[in-house]
């Protein structure tokens, strides 16, 4: 199983730090994710330390293979309590769960999160402990076994809390009203990535907000389990020319989606295919060479300046454009397990010092591309090196 | 009657090179000559990996003549050549 995972989050109405704090890191070979919401008492700047050392310190601690019910008892016992409002300084909610989908999640002071199961949300048992320290704080250790297709939604209590006072919400949005706007949502889009849902949640807690002014930080973080979406990008001709059929039969079998980025591997992989390179029209192709289409391949693009710009979209979180970066961009968003094959062929006339742009190193371009794909949009990359 | 095919190259260098610019250029000032020509692009023609042909990017293929360091005016000039010999 591959886990979807992603979060959205929105500051509280008049501030310019978020008082929520959320962190996630895979490990073990990507075979195991942590995750940590954490909720610090009052907002802006002080929430937000608050909230982002208490994450910070839960997710290592857990990725330190402390149990989690320690790690978190550590936590629930060492933070301090407030002068003023005599409670906690944060609150938190971490997932520790392996892609053979065992999950044992902790919570504590946090709105109980959801796990919804073929569109119902399954009521989960948990043990609960209480600080020797605190005794109004309570932990709640959970164990259960994920299946594919189920979602776990983490909240801060800013989403259940939601339009608290008003006419139609007087005690707030509530698990109640996530629960029924969750159900009716997700039976319209029964495949939503993590991302759009997480957005979702975030904004319809917004839209029950007074004038849409947010009353406390609101927080949404979405665990997905599903059979990952697979993706591979043929760039750059096989170092040993003698090999460029058999990389292109191997492109040609595999079982996801596929782009080319390159006019020479495009060539190539036409060739030995015996698929025809065919031009489409591109109306928004900016300063890039435009795409092209190919039977059974999901993109064909030029490659290098194409490839670099697709990282600079992607470092700057520019996920709305047209051209062809923008439509690799969405190609790899659109994927869980990404595989780069890499062409080591040199081409000459990149390095010609008359040229007036400085053209990167394809290989420098995909390793850039590898580290922001998994360190800022959760997937899962390998690079070959043909 | 048979058309003129126009390959212009988009492969990286001569993208770079300006070879990117020469396709909407060319399309508007052989509007009168539309019916009798086809201007596509190119993948990659892969003249600039020859070792004689190196550092004279863009290309453009005219049928069967390729035209190195291509600008408009080399281009449009091959065009017109075809057009009279047909």
């Amino acid at each position: 199983m591959f886990i979807d995972i992603d979060c959205a989050q929105i500051k509280k109405f008049g501030q310019n730090a978020f008082g929520d704090y959320f962190i996630s890191k895979r490990s073990d070979n990507q075979k195991r994710l942590i995750a940590v919401l954490s909720d610090g008492l009052g907002s802006g700047i002080k929430a937000n330390i608050l909230s982002c050392m208490t994450a910070t310190m839960l997710a290592r601690f857990i990725e330190e293979d402390i149990s989690i019910r320690k790690a978190a008892q550590i936590i629930m016992d060492s933070l301090p309590i407030c002068q003023i409002r005599k409670i906690s300084y944060a609150t938190f909610s971490a997932v520790d769960c392996r892609n053979d989908g065992s999950v044992w999640v902790v919570e504590e002071g946090n709105p109980a999160f959801v796990l919804m199961r073929k569109n119902e949300e399954l009521p989960l048992a948990y043990k609960e402990f209480t600080s020797p320290q605190y005794p109004d704080r309570h932990l709640r250790l959970y164990r259960f076994q994920a299946e594919v297709g189920d979602r776990i939604i983490f909240c801060s209590d800013g989403v259940t809390q939601a339009g608290i006072g008003t006419r139609e919400y007087p005690l707030g949005f509530q698990r109640r009203g996530l629960l029924t706007a969750l159900k009716s949502h997700l039976e319209l889009y029964p495949k939503e990535s993590s991302s759009e849902l997480a957005k979702w949640v975030i904004e319809k807690a917004l839209s029950v907000e007074p004038e849409q002014h947010a009353g406390d930080d609101i927080s949404c973080s979405v665990l997905y389990f599903r059979n990952p979406r697979k993706s591979l990008i043929f760039t750059g001709p096989p170092y040993n020319k003698s090999k460029d059929r058999e990389y292109c039969l191997s492109f040609g079998f595999f079982g996801g989606k596929k782009a080319i980025c390159g006019g020479t591997t495009a060539n190539m992989i036409s060739r030995e295919l015996r698929r025809e390179i065919v031009n489409i029209p591109q109306t928004e192709c900016g300063d890039l060479p435009p795409v092209a289409a190919m039977d059974g391949v999901d993109l064909v693009t030029e490659g290098i300046l194409t490839l670099t710009r697709a990282a600079e979209y992607l470092e700057r979180e520019e996920l709305q454009h047209k051209d062809a970066a923008g439509l690799l961009v969405k190609f790899l968003l659109e994927s869980d397990i990404i595989e780069f094959m890499v062409g080591a062929m040199l081409n000459q006339a990149h390095y010609d010092p008359a040229l007036p742009v400085e053209i990167e190193v394809r290989r420098t371009v995909i390793k850039k591309m590898k580290k922001l794909l998994e360190d800022k949009y959760f997937k899962q990359v390998t690079i070959s090196y043909i | 009657m048979e058309k003129v095919t126009v390959k212009i190259c988009e492969g990286t260098t001569c993208f770079v090179m300006g070879g990117g610019t020469i396709k909407p250029v060319l399309t508007a000032l052989t509007q009168r000559y539309a019916a009798r020509i086809e201007i596509v692009s190119a993948r990659c023609l892969g003249a600039c990996n020859h070792a004689d042909s190196f550092s004279k990017a863009p290309y453009v293929l005219v049928e069967d003549e390729i035209i190195s360091a291509a600008d408009i005016e080399k281009v449009y000039a091959a065009i017109e050549k075809r057009l009279k010999n047909d």
